[in-house]
C-alpha cells in the first residue's frame, strides 16, 4: 500500500510538472469546444442567392420581394445572366433564381410555369439548401398571390414535431460529444507515453529492482490519470453547461459514473499501447491512429453509424467511444433513458475490464516477458 | 562464503549469444570489478544475478535465493544502479530519495546521505538539472537506501570527470559495511585495478578471475594484461591515416580561439578563452563536467554564437563566415550524431552530400571510406544496430569524409571499451602525424597522455595550459589523474 501511494504521489508530481498534460486536460477541451461551437455547423444556414426577373408584371415583383424577406436567404438582384455566372464562379452567391418572361402569363392561364434554379454543385449541401429554399419561397408566394385559386391544396398535411432538440441545433449533440474526444485524448494519448517513458529513461529497470509488484505499477498509472481525467471531465461539463449553455436533461451522477467507466476503458487502451511498445514516439503514433482517429470517425459523433458500410458498423462495436458518444448524447438531450445507460455502461465495463487484464498481463517483474509456464510456477511459490 | 554462485549460465537473445556457459563465484564482503568489452555480456550478467532476466540454461544463487523463483524475497536485500542511474528527472533530489525510500520501505532519514553526497544544498533542484557527476551521486544514494547486503553498479562512471569518479569511489567505500558485497562493472581499468577482485569477461565467458594485483602491480600494466587476455591489440599502421591526403594550403596556426566568451545572463559559461593550435597538433580540452568544454566546442564550430571574441579555423572567422570555416573541419559529437534508421552506407552518403562532395564523386568516395574504415561487412546494416565501437568508427568516418584539415572530437570514447579506444587513438595519432589538427575532449586521463598540449578548463576559464609533462611537473604528480585533481583543487583554493 505504501509502495502504491509513493508511486501515485510520484506520478501526480510528474503530471503537475509536465505542461503538456495540463494543456491536454484543460486547455484543449476549451479549444475543441470553441471549435465545435463556432467552427462546425451542421444546421441549415442563410444562403446568398441571385435573382433575375425577366417578367415585368407587378404581381411577379412581389415574388422577388418575398425572396428578400425570407430569413433563410440573402438575395441579390441581377440584371443580366453574365453577372450571375461571374458571381457564382467567384462564390459570391451560392445559386440563382431566374424568372422567365412568360412566368405570369402561364400562371394566369392556369398552365405550369417554369422557374430556373441554378445551384453550385461543388458544394452539394448548400446546393440542396438553395433548391429547397427557392421552391419553398415560390410555393409559399403562390398560395398568397392572385393565382392562389388555381392551386389545389395537398391531400395530406404533415405536422412535424422534433423531439429532444426542437430547434434542430446540432451544437446540442456535437459539443457534448466533444467530451468523448477529450476523454479519449487523456485516456489514450497521454497514457500511451507514460509507461514507455519509464522504459526509455531507464527508470523501469530501477523500479523492477525494488520490491515493486506489477499490480503497483499498473494501479500507479491508472489511478493518477483517472483522477486527472475526471477533473478534466468536470471542467468539460462546466464549459458545456454553464459557459456554452448546452441544455442538460440527464443526471450528473449517471454522467460521472458512465464517464468514469469510459475513462477506465481508454486508460486501458493507452497503457496497453505503452507497455507493449516501450517507445514514446511509436506509442504516440499508434495511440493517435488506433485511439483518437476512431473516436472521431467511428464513434457516431461526426458520421452516423447506421449510414456506414456494414463492416464498419460491426467494427464500431469494439470502439469504446461509440458507446460513450451514444450515452452522452442521450444523457444531454433526452435525459435519463435507463436502457441506453445500462447497455452502454455494460459494454464499457466489459471492454475496460478486458483492457485492464491485458495491461496487468503485459506488466512483468522482469525486463523480458516470462514464458507462461514459468509465470504460474512463480505465483505458486509466492 | 559467496554472495553469488553461478553455474553453467547461458543466455541467448535471438541468434546472439550473450552469455555462454559461464560459471562464476562472487565473494562476500568484497568489491568485485566486472570488466569486459562492449557487448561482452556485463549488463546481461548483472541483470540475471538480480532476476531482471531469466537464464536459458544454468543456475544462479544470489544471497542464497534463486532469482528466477524468489525474486520477491531477493530484492529487499539488493541495491542496483542501472546505467542511466534510474532517476526521475522531473522530480527533485529529495523527491527521488523519498520515492525510493518508500519503494524500499525504509524511513525518510536522508541527512547523512545528503551530507555525504554534498547534495544537501541542492535538495530542491530537479534531478534533470544536475550535472553528470551529481546525478551519479544521487543515483548511488538512492541505491544505497536501506543498506543493501549486495550492491550492483552498472558502469556508474561513464562520462563522468575524474573528481566525481573519485568521490563516487569514496562514497561507496565509506557507506557500506564490511559484510556488503559490491559488484561494479566498469570500462576504466585504473578503477578496476583498485578493487579487491576482478572478473574479466569476453564473448560471454569468464577469461580472468582473481586479484587485480596478481595480474599486474600498476594500473597501466593491468590494462595491458587485460588487453592481452582479450586477445591482444596489435598496433598496425592506420589505414585511415595512410589514405588521408592533407591539403597544401595549410597555415601554421590552424585553429585559433581569440578571447572566446559565452555569457548566459550573469553567468559566464566560457570566459576569455584564447589559444592557438598548430598544424598536426593534438590539443586536449580537459575539465570537470559543466566546466564549459562543450560550449567552447560549439562556439568554435559555429553552432553557438559567442557573446564576445571569436574563433578562426584555417584563418577564417567562424562568426563572419561560419559555412566556409566549417567546411574545413570534421566534427564528431558526443553520443555520435548518426541516423539510427539509416544504414552505414546511407549515413556516409548523407554526410558526403552535407559536406558538399559533388554527386559524381560521391559514390566513389563512400566506397573508398567503407573500405578504409573496415565497414564493408556492415555497409547495409542499420547504424542503430551496430555495437558502440563500430558506431564510433562510423561517426569518425562521417567526420572525415571530406578530408578536413581540422578534426574536432567531443568525448569520442565515452562508454567505449579499452580495445576500441586503443585502436581509435592509433588512428588519431597517425592522422596528426600526417598534419591533421585535432581538438579533443575526454574524461579518460590516460588518453590525455596522447595529447601534445592540454588546456585544463574549469568554471569557464583555462587554469593551466601545457604539455602533459609540464602539467605533471606543475602539480608535482605522477599521473595525469592526480595532476587533474591537484590543479582543479588548487584553483578552487584560490
Amino acid at each position: 500500500m505504501k509502495i502504491l501511494l509513493a508511486l501515485i504521489k510520484k506520478e501526480i508530481k510528474q503530471i503537475l510538472r509536465d505542461p503538456s498534460s495540463i494543456i491536454i486536460a484543460f486547455v484543449l477541451p476549451f479549444i475543441s469546444i470553441m471549435i465545435y461551437m463556432y467552427g462546425i455547423n451542421l444546421d441549415s444556414v442563410k444562403v446568398t442567392m441571385g435573382i433575375k426577373n425577366d417578367d415585368s408584371s407587378p404581381e411577379v415583383a412581389t415574388l422577388v420581394k418575398s425572396f428578400g424577406h425570407s430569413k433563410y436567404v440573402n438575395s441579390i438582384y441581377f440584371d443580366n445572366q453574365k453577372d450571375i455566372e461571374g458571381a457564382i464562379a467567384r462564390s459570391k452567391i451560392k445559386g440563382a433564381v431566374i424568372i422567365p418572361n412568360d412566368f405570369s402569363t402561364k400562371l394566369a392561364r392556369g398552365q405550369k410555369a417554369d422557374l430556373l434554379v441554378i445551384t453550385d454543385g461543388s458544394e452539394v449541401n448548400t446546393a440542396n439548401y438553395v433548391q429547397s429554399y427557392a421552391m419553398a419561397i415560390a410555393n409559399n408566394w403562390l398560395t398568397t398571390s392572385k393565382y392562389a385559386a388555381s392551386v389545389k391544396p395537398p391531400a395530406i398535411n404533415a405536422e412535424i414535431r422534433t423531439w429532444y432538440n426542437p430547434d434542430l441545433n446540432s451544437h446540442y449533440f456535437i459539443v457534448p460529444g466533444s467530451i468523448a474526444i477529450t476523454m479519449t485524448l487523456i485516456g489514450i494519448l497521454l497514457t500511451s507515453l507514460v509507461v514507455a517513458r519509464e522504459w526509455e529513461r531507464g527508470t523501469m529497470e530501477a523500479l523492477l529492482s525494488t520490491s515493486v509488484k506489477p499490480i503497483h505499477i499498473v494501479l500507479g498509472k491508472y489511478i493518477p490519470y483517472f483522477i486527472l481525467g475526471m477533473l478534466s471531465l468536470i471542467f468539460n461539463i462546466f464549459l458545456c453547461v454553464v459557459i456554452f449553455q448546452i441544455p442538460f436533461r440527464g443526471s450528473y451522477c449517471m454522467l460521472l459514473l458512465v464517464s468514469g467507466l469510459f475513462l477506465f476503458t481508454c486508460l486501458g487502451i493507452g497503457l496497453n499501447i505503452s507497455s507493449l511498445l516501450k517507445n514514446q514516439f511509436l506509442a504516440s503514433m499508434v495511440a493517435m491512429s488506433a485511439g483518437f482517429l476512431p473516436a472521431l470517425m467511428l464513434s457516431g459523433l461526426m458520421f452516423p453509424i447506421n449510414s456506414m458500410p456494414i463492416f464498419f458498423q460491426y467494427l464500431t462495436r469494439i470502439i469504446p467511444p461509440r458507446y460513450y458518444v451514444s450515452f452522452v448524447e442521450s444523457e444531454f438531450m433526452a435525459g435519463g433513458v435507463n436502457s441506453i445507460r445500462l447497455e452502454n455502461a455494460i459494454f464499457l465495463a466489459i471492454l475496460g475490464l478486458l483492457f485492464f487484464i491485458a495491461v496487468y498481463k503485459n506488466t512483468s517483474i522482469r525486463l523480458e516477458k516470462v514464458p507462461q509456464k514459468r509465470g504460474t510456477k512463480e505465483r505458486a511459490v509466492e | 562464503m559467496y554472495t553469488v554462485e553461478i553455474k553453467n549460465l547461458t543466455k541467448n537473445f535471438g541468434s546472439i549469444i550473450a552469455l555462454n556457459n559461464l560459471s562464476l563465484n562472487i565473494e562476500k564482503g568484497k568489491i568485485t570489478g566486472l570488466i569486459g568489452a562492449d557487448g561482452a555480456g556485463k549488463t546481461t550478467l548483472l541483470r540475471m544475478i538480480i532476476g531482471l532476466l531469466t537464464p536459458d540454461k544454468g543456475e544462479i544463487s544470489t544471497l542464497g535465493f534463486n532469482p528466477v523463483t524468489q525474486k520477491n524475497e531477493l530484492t529487499p536485500h539488493i541495491g542496483y544502479m542501472p546505467q542511466k542511474f534510474g532517476l526521475y528527472e522531473d522530480l527533485t533530489v529529495i523527491e527521488n530519495l523519498t520515492l525510493y525510500a518508500d519503494l524500499k520501505n525504509v524511513p525518510h532519514v536522508f541527512d547523512r546521505m545528503l551530507e555525504f553526497t554534498t547534495l544537501a544544498p541542492f535538495q530542491d533542484r530537479l534531478a534533470g538539472a544536475l550535472s553528470g557527476g551529481m546525478k551519479q551521486k544521487l543515483g548511488l544514494a538512492c541505491t544505497l537506501l536501506g543498506n543493501p547486503d549486495f550492491l550492483l553498479l552498472d558502469e556508474p562512471s561513464v562520462g563522468v570527470d575524474p573528481i566525481s569518479r573519485r568521490d563516487l569511489m569514496k562514497m561507496v567505500r565509506e557507506m557500506i559495511n564490511p559484510q556488503t558485497t559490491v559488484l561494479w562493472s566498469t570500462a576504466y581499468l585504473d578503477e578496476a585495478h583498485s578493487f579487491d577482485t576482478s572478473v574479466v569477461i569476453d564473448k560471454g565467458k569468464v577469461i580472468y578471475e582473481g586479484k587485480p594485483h596478481d595480474l599486474a602491480p600498476t594500473p597501466q600494466e593491468f590494462e595491458n594484461k587485460v588487453i592481452d587476455l582479450m586477445g591482444g591489440y596489435k598496433q598496425e599502421p592506420s589505414k585511415i591515416a595512410e589514405n588521408y591526403t592533407l591539403r597544401e594550403d595549410i597555415k601554421d596556426c590552424t585553429v585559433e580561439a581569440d578571447n572566446l566568451e559565452k555569457k548566459y545572463g550573469n553567468f559566464y559559461a566560457v570566459k576569455n578563452n584564447s589559444f592557438c593550435i598548430k598544424k598536426g597538433e593534438i590539443f586536449g580540452l580537459l575539465g570537470p563536467n559543466g566546466a564549459g568544454k562543450s560550449t567552447s566546442f560549439k562556439m568554435m564550430c559555429g553552432l553557438a554564437k559567442p557573446t564576445n571574441g571569436t574563433a578562426r579555423i584555417m584563418g577564417i572567422d567562424i562568426t563572419k563566415d561560419p559555412e566556409k570555416a566549417r567546411s574545413n573541419l570534421g566534427y564528431m559529437a558526443q553520443k555520435f550524431s548518426l541516423y539510427g534508421s539509416l544504414t552505414v552506407k546511407e549515413n556516409l552518403e548523407f554526410f558526403a552530400s552535407a559536406y558538399g562532395i559533388k554527386f559524381k564523386n560521391r559514390a566513389d568516395k563512400v566506397r573508398e571510406i567503407i573500405e578504409v574504415f573496415g565497414l564493408k561487412d556492415y555497409a547495409n546494416q542499420k547504424s542503430e544496430e551496430l555495437p558502440l565501437g563500430l558506431k564510433q568508427r562510423l561517426s569518425m568516418a562521417c567526420a572525415l569524409i571530406h578530408n578536413p584539415p581540422v578534426l574536432f572530437l567531443d568525448e569520442p570514447t565515452s562508454g567505449v571499451d579499452v580495445l576500441t579506444r586503443r585502436d581509435f587513438w592509433n588512428h588519431i595519432t597517425s592522422l596528426a602525424k600526417k598534419g591533421v589538427t585535432i581538438l579533443v575532449t575526454t574524461h579518460f586521463m590516460d588518453e590525455a597522455e596522447y595529447c601534445d598540449r592540454i588546456s585544463l578548463f574549469y568554471k569557464g576559464e583555462t587554469i593551466s595550459l601545457g604539455t602533459p609533462g609540464e602539467l605533471k611537473n606543475k602539480a608535482k604528480a605522477a599521473t595525469m589523474e592526480e595532476t587533474f585533481i591537484t590543479l582543479i583543487k588548487e584553483s578552487e583554493g584560490k
